[in-house]
């Protein structure tokens, strides 16, 4: 079980991203803005305090947005108030996602000193033009600066994420980017095929015949490379899009994978509490607003049933490259998978699209990339 | 009320010219109606029609009048459909009037089915007041109209009446024409009772309601009617006038206009064009023109899972009721499995009927491509009916095949008569005269095969004239044809669902024409799809679905769960959609998609 937090402030919006954020304004308005938001999400988790009891929380991420943004000793305090409130473990998972051109070795050794334990850098590509075309602040040069005080901070496991398909990108430049990532020394890497947001500008160019994005055939061989390159160099492929070193899954991450119960914390973050799924609405205003009031501002929360629940546990367990146990499920649920999706297992077992093995149901290398029409059998 | 103080007549016009917005002027401006309770449009009360702004059942709507002449008149007003597909309903609407109103726009002038109804019109003996409507917009040209009246129909232009249905401005005048200008009905009140159906109706609670035309005698309530074309009998518990909404009456004489409700079960008990009569002291002759309604165009209609072929009953069935001229029999489909052969009076027929199974009834629906009724004379002389490809006889035992042929009116402007022959020549039209109604305006007309006309003829010929060409055509009779049959083979496997029966010149250019559309309406699958067009055993055309190589989220995080839910199940319900043949996900439009070909 864990904590989400969102920081949806960023410097410059990416033209890809459909995430909730707002650009910020000057360093002084900020700051304020900033304040305000950090008591609201204090608020935040004193109200799920007493409804999320006692059960122990392993993981702490801190996504965004930009949360390197945040002045770091405000992030600080805010994460020491977080583990003295919630039930947190003596040495949880502490991940934050960063941005390499705001990230500072200060900042670093600040948030090393409550816990912070995991990076994700924001890396994408390593070419200054693709970087340009997507609307990234950051330059490939600052990538490697990121990474070395990370390290001075004594912050040793770090992820970077990549993206492939981006426009004009070419197998080349891709496997330029896995090259010049994997001299870095990441203990893990998440590399995401380009979605096209609805909504976001990238989407409206390609649309519009402006910008040009490789299709999904392109995609799927740069995928195919991604596997190949990352393999060789030692690389464990757990999830679709994640690979690392041994011992370095991304434990916050595969409590999503898992279909665990997680507390969700700031405008426009999800939360799973007891079988109620949230979604604060995506408006920082309103969220701080709201939470003066003591009251959550949701745009939309809805109850799981328990079938449901084993539908969706069995939709984001495939994801993962290991499967789905038969008696990690039984346990959870008192019923074997087998029971409830035979028919489904079956039909995608005839397709070569799954692989039932020593008691764990899993995608085949064919299946990996049609993941979707695994994962939507188990929705009855 | 006498003979002398009825009038009887209908509207008739071209599509949009204003048809419906001057019935409603004339229900309003007589009271029949008031403004605040009229919906729009009265006369067309099924929301199918209103969208598609077609009239597709006739009623009938009883006004009083009093005339100048200081004398109260009952006008009786029959509403016509305006489409080609119900050309025969049309006929036995005007067949009980004496009198019609010719709407003209009056800035597009005269149209093919302007003239088409008008013949008709003619045909049937009736008094014809030329009405130029619109004359309030802009563009209103009512002197070339009337220059055409009189170029081509011959009608004196004085004799026109100018209004706007929209302002209301010329109302009385028609009503004072209709008075002064259309004969009353001369019926024998003393002979047997003959009335004629025009149209009828189911209702859920009182069954089928005809709607007729007294001709001789009287129909009262408590008599028992004889239909002369089956000799079915029903005692009548109900007759009444549309004033609009149903006003009871005990009888119903000569030249009176009403409805009629004898416990009939469904309205092939009242067939358009029938002859009732009082079964005590029947007619010798029935009044002349019935013919049952016949379809002229079949296709399969199968559910999309199987377990809906019942429902798929039930509800042509249920459509049935109201609609004699829909036809259909259970039929079997290798690829579909079982579904119905249906037929229809025509393309719109078609569209009408599977739009309403679809929406009122809640199926999901496989339409195969519509096919026309071929005779297939077979080499030991016999003669077999054929309006499904899959079942065409094989080859070897076909002596030869004739097609249906109608004869086709399009009036176009001067300008894009080379256009509208291109396209009849490339539809295997053959051409048979061309006249000039104004120096501006020509009619072409021209004998072309029905099929050729059930695949997008009318579209492209908009397209080709700029939206200006309009169309009437009718059944003219079979002609030998050298046609062939045209195979699908998806994955290796023939579809039957898929084949379909072309012209022998045409054959390979549409071959490879549905091969490419299907490529393009069958989604990537797993496996690449292989598809190729055959005639006998010769493949003519080869595409390849190619296989899908990618369908996966890059991303699915704690806020990407229900949302990844959503998107699944949106892909699962299209998925629904697809029929499974074999291992090939096919989509619906797939069987509609020789239409679309050139």
């Amino acid at each position: 079980m864990g904590v989400y937090v969102h920081i949806p402030f960023c410097a410059q919006k990416c033209n890809y991203c459909d995430f909730h954020s707002v650009v910020v304004g000057d360093e002084e308005s900020f700051s304020s803005v900033a304040d305000n938001y950090l008591l609201s999400l204090r608020q935040e988790a004193l109200y799920y305090r007493k409804i999320w009891g006692q059960e122990p929380l392993d993981t702490l991420f801190i996504g965004g947005g930009t949360p390197s943004l945040l002045p770091p000793d405000k992030l600080a305090s805010f994460i020491l108030f977080l583990r003295e409130e919630l039930p947190f473990v003596k040495h949880p998972e502490i991940s934050m996602e960063a941005n390499p051109h705001s990230l500072t070795a200060e900042g670093a050794k600040i948030l090393k000193d409550v816990g912070v334990n995991r990076v994700s850098l924001g890396v994408q590509a390593f070419q200054d033009d693709l970087l340009l075309a997507i609307g990234r602040i950051h330059r490939s040069e600052e990538v490697g600066g990121s990474v070395l005080a990370l390290r001075e901070a004594g912050i040793t496991n770090i992820n970077l994420d990549l993206i492939f398909g981006l426009p004009g990108q070419t197998n080349e430049d891709w496997v330029k980017t896995l090259e010049a990532a994997l001299e870095l020394e990441p203990t893990h890497l998440s590399c995401y095929g380009l979605i096209l947001e609805e909504g976001t500008p990238l989407t409206t160019w390609v649309n519009a015949g402006l910008v040009e994005v490789p299709g999904d055939d392109q995609q799927a061989v740069m995928y195919e490379t991604t596997c190949r390159m990352l393999k060789a160099a030692g690389f464990e492929h757990y999830e679709i899009s994640n690979f690392c070193l041994p011992g370095f899954r991304s434990q916050h991450n595969l409590l999503y994978w898992h279909n665990r119960s997680f507390i969700g914390l700031g405008s426009g973050a999800t939360g799973y509490i007891q079988r109620l799924r949230y979604r604060n609405a995506a408006d920082v205003d309103g969220f701080m607003e709201t939470w003066n009031e003591g009251i959550p501002y949701y745009e939309e929360s809805a109850t799981v049933s328990i079938e449901q629940e084993m539908d969706e546990t069995m939709m984001v367990g495939m994801r993962l490259l290991q499967g789905v146990e038969e008696e990690w499920f039984r346990n959870r649920y008192q019923v074997s998978y087998w029971e409830l999706y035979r028919g489904a297992i079956e039909e995608l077992l005839q397709r070569d699209l799954v692989e039932y093995k020593e008691g764990w149901l899993r995608v085949t290398p064919t299946g990996l990339l049609l993941e979707n029409q695994v994962s939507s059998a188990f929705l009855r | 009320m006498v003979q002398k103080n009825i009038r009887n007549f209908c509207i008739i016009a071209h599509i949009d010219h204003g048809k419906s917005t001057l019935a409603d002027r004339i229900l309003e401006y007589t009271g029949t109606v008031s403004k605040r309770e009229m919906a729009e449009q009265m006369l067309d009360s099924m929301d199918l029609e209103r969208e598609r702004g077609i009239t597709i059942k006739l009623k009938a709507v009883r006004l009083t009048y009093r005339a100048q002449d200081g004398e109260e008149y009952i006008l009786n007003l029959i509403d016509t459909p305006g489409h080609v597909d119900f050309s025969y309903e049309v006929s036995r609407s005007l067949a009980a009037c004496e009198g019609a109103l010719l709407v003209i726009d009056a800035s597009q002038g005269i149209e093919a089915q302007t003239l088409a109804n008008l013949y008709l019109a003619l045909d049937h003996d009736l008094e014809i007041i030329p009405v130029i409507n619109k004359i309030d917009l802009p563009n209103a040209d009512p002197a070339r109209v009337i220059k055409e009246l009189e170029d081509s129909i011959g009608i004196p232009g004085d004799e026109a009446v100018l209004v706007s249905a929209r302002t209301g401005q010329g109302i009385e005048d028609i009503l004072e024409h209709i008075v002064a200008r259309i004969p009353a009905p001369k019926g024998d009140i003393e002979a047997p009772t003959r009335a004629m159906i025009f149209d009828s109706h189911y209702d859920q609670y009182r069954g089928a309601v005809a709607y007729a035309r007294v001709v001789d005698g009287t129909i009262k309530v408590g008599d028992i009617i004889q239909m002369m074309s089956s000799g079915r009998k029903f005692e009548v518990s109900d007759l009444g006038v549309l004033r609009p909404n149903l006003v009871r009456v005990e009888s119903l004489g000569p030249g009176d206009v009403g409805c009629l409700i004898a416990s009939m079960k469904d309205v092939r008990d009242t067939r358009v064009g029938d002859t009732v009569t009082i079964a005590s002291r029947p007619a010798t002759e029935p009044l002349a023109g019935y013919r049952p309604a016949k379809p002229m165009v079949y296709c399969g209609l199968y559910p999309v899972v199987n377990e809906e072929y019942t429902a798929l009953r039930d509800a042509l069935d249920k459509l049935q009721l109201n609609d004699a001229a829909l036809t259909y029999e259970a039929e079997s489909s290798v690829a579909l499995g079982f579904g119905y052969r249906c037929g229809f009076l025509g393309l719109l027929h078609l569209e009408i009927v599977q739009e309403r199974l679809e929406r009122e009834f809640d199926l999901n629906l496989i339409t195969t491509a519509p096919s026309v009724v071929y005779q297939v004379v077979l080499t030991n002389g016999s003669v077999m009916e054929v309006d499904n490809p899959a079942s065409l006889p094989p080859i070897t035992s076909i002596d030869h095949i004739k097609e249906p042929f109608v004869t086709a009116s399009i009036m176009v402007p001067d300008e894009f008569v080379g256009a509208v022959m291109d396209v009849c020549q490339d539809r295997r039209g053959v051409f048979v005269n061309m006249e000039y109604i104004t120096p501006e305006r020509a009619r072409l007309e021209y004998h072309l095969p029905l099929a050729e006309i059930i695949m997008d003829f009318f579209d492209r010929l908009k397209s080709r004239t700029k939206g200006y060409a309009s169309l009437d055509y009718e059944f003219m009779g079979y002609r030998e044809s050298k046609v062939v049959k045209l195979d699908i083979l998806l994955n290796g496997s023939p579809v039957d669902a898929l084949s379909c029966i072309v012209h022998q010149d045409k054959a390979s250019s549409r071959g490879r024409g549905l091969a490419e559309k299907l490529k393009d309406v069958i989604p990537r699958q797993q496996f690449e799809v292989p598809i190729q067009a055959a005639i006998g055993n010769k493949i003519i055309a080869r595409e390849t679905v190619r296989a899908l190589r990618k369908d996966v989220l890059a991303k699915c995080y704690g806020g990407d769960i229900s949302r990844k839910r959503k998107l699944l199940e949106k892909q699962k319900e299209g998925k629904k959609r697809m029929k499974s043949l074999g291992s090939v996900e096919v989509p619906q439009e797939a069987f509609m998609a020789i239409l679309k070909v050139d």
